[in-house]
This record gives structure tokens, sequence and C-alpha cells, in this order.
């Protein structure tokens, strides 16, 4: 199934990486120029978000490094994250958007508002986060 | 990476950031706005046409720079989303608190 070998980031668990996730992501756009804005823009909130979950959570306080892979398919796009972080202790199928007010913890539940799939499995001592979002424009 | 430029007039304060919001800088805007309120400006606007990108982290700034300024007896608003904001601001069904303006003159106007 897959055409392409995808865009890969290794870096720090840490927020200045965000930009470099950002970065990898125009490299994959700027190679994809049929990925509509729509998708790209969905797709880009979700990887963010999860990257700003491993930055702000994984660590607990020590450094660490994380992986990043990003196919795009024809009808589909695909993120993968690891990190050898500790265990993230959620269920996805019971996020919910906090309180109006609340100043954290929308994240998760924003990343999973645009993606079609969304999962979190742990390998190991290894963390793994992968997303598909199916493209709007295939 | 993000540009903040805070300008002050007799009565608001307006925020503009370039680049995008994100748990990178969003301690930034949090700083601004403690600023502004310091310096008496009750009357917030963050202006958002040259921010392409929002994340949670960024919103929840946002949010908690709504909170301070209403605490302090006056507001923050927004204005000029761009689309990945305004989709943002949607998705977490956060248009109701933050009501988008459509350019800075209208944040600073209206009621």
């Amino acid at each position: 199934m897959a055409t392409e070998p995808g865009v890969s980031l290794t870096a720090a668990a840490e927020p200045a990486s965000l930009d470099r996730v950002h970065a990898l992501l125009e490299t994959v756009w700027a190679a994809h120029e049929d990925v509509g804005p729509a998708d790209r823009m969905s797709f880009a909130i979700a990887v963010t978000e999860i990257a700003g979950n491993i930055v702000a959570h994984s660590g607990s306080g020590r450094p660490l490094v994380f992986s990043l892979h990003v196919d795009v398919e024809p009808e589909e796009l695909r993120a993968e994250f690891e990190d050898p972080g500790g265990r993230v202790d959620v269920d996805l199928s019971a996020v919910r958007m906090p309180d109006d007010l609340a100043e954290s913890g929308r994240g998760l539940a924003l990343a999973l508002g645009c993606v079609d799939r969304l999962e979190y499995r742990r390998e190991g001592e290894t963390n793994h986060w992968r997303m598909v979002r199916r493209r709007a424009d295939a | 990476m993000i540009d903040l430029d805070l300008d002050m007039d007799a009565g608001a304060a307006v925020i503009r950031l370039r680049g995008r919001l994100t748990m990178v800088n969003a301690a930034a805007l949090r700083s601004a706005v403690t600023d502004a309120l310091a310096a008496g400006r009750t009357r917030i606007v963050v202006d958002l046409s040259d921010c392409e990108f929002m994340d949670s982290s960024g919103l929840g700034a946002v949010i908690g720079g709504l909170k301070t300024a209403r605490q302090a007896g006056g507001d923050l608003r927004i204005a000029s989303l761009s689309p990945q904001v305004s989709t943002v601001l949607q998705l977490t069904n956060l248009d109701r608190v933050l009501r988008p303006y459509d350019t800075v003159a209208g944040a600073l106007g209206g009621n």
C-alpha cells in the first residue's frame, strides 16, 4: 500500500522541537502539493497536539528524544510518534473537552477532532502514538 | 516561533502576534497580558491577523488572559482570526466564550 517512504524526524522532547515538527510538515506539503488546505490544517493540529503532549508529559522532567514519521498516501495522511518516556495513562474513548475556562487539557480532544483515527499503545518501554486522517481531497 | 508587539493607548492594549502561538511561546502572551493590566489597560485585544497557527497551549494562554483581564474588571477580545485559529476555536467550543471580532477596530469598539 505504501507508495512513499515518508519523512521522519528525531528531536528532543522540549517545546522548541514543535518548530521542527512544523518544519517537517512544511517539507511534507512541499513534496505533496496535492494535499488540500483543510487536510493540511487538521492534520497539523493533530500532529502538533500529540507532539505537545509528548513534550509536556512523557519525560516527567528528564530529557528524552522522540521520533515522528509522516506518510502521505493517496487516500490518507498518517503520523506515528515514538518515545521512550513513561507510560501514558489515557483512555482516548473517554477524552472530553474540559470546562470553558480551563487553561489546559484540550490537546487530546482537539487531536481527536482532527483525525479519523488516533491510537496510543505501549510496547515494552516505548510509547507509540499513531494517527490517520482520511483525505477529504482524495 | 512568534513575534509579539504590545501597543497601548489611553484605554486599551493591542497585542499583535505574528507566527505560531504554541507551547513554545504561550508564556510570552501571558506576560504581555500581565504587562498590559499592570499598566492599567484592562481592555485587551489580541490581534491574530498574522498568527498562522495556534495549538491548545496557545489557546490556554488566551483563556488565561481572558480570566486575568476579567478579574481586573476588564475584558480580552480576539480579532482577525486565520482559518486555522477559527477551526481550533470551533473544535474546542470556545467560540461561545471568546467571540471572534473581524477587525481590531471592531474589537476595540464593540460591546
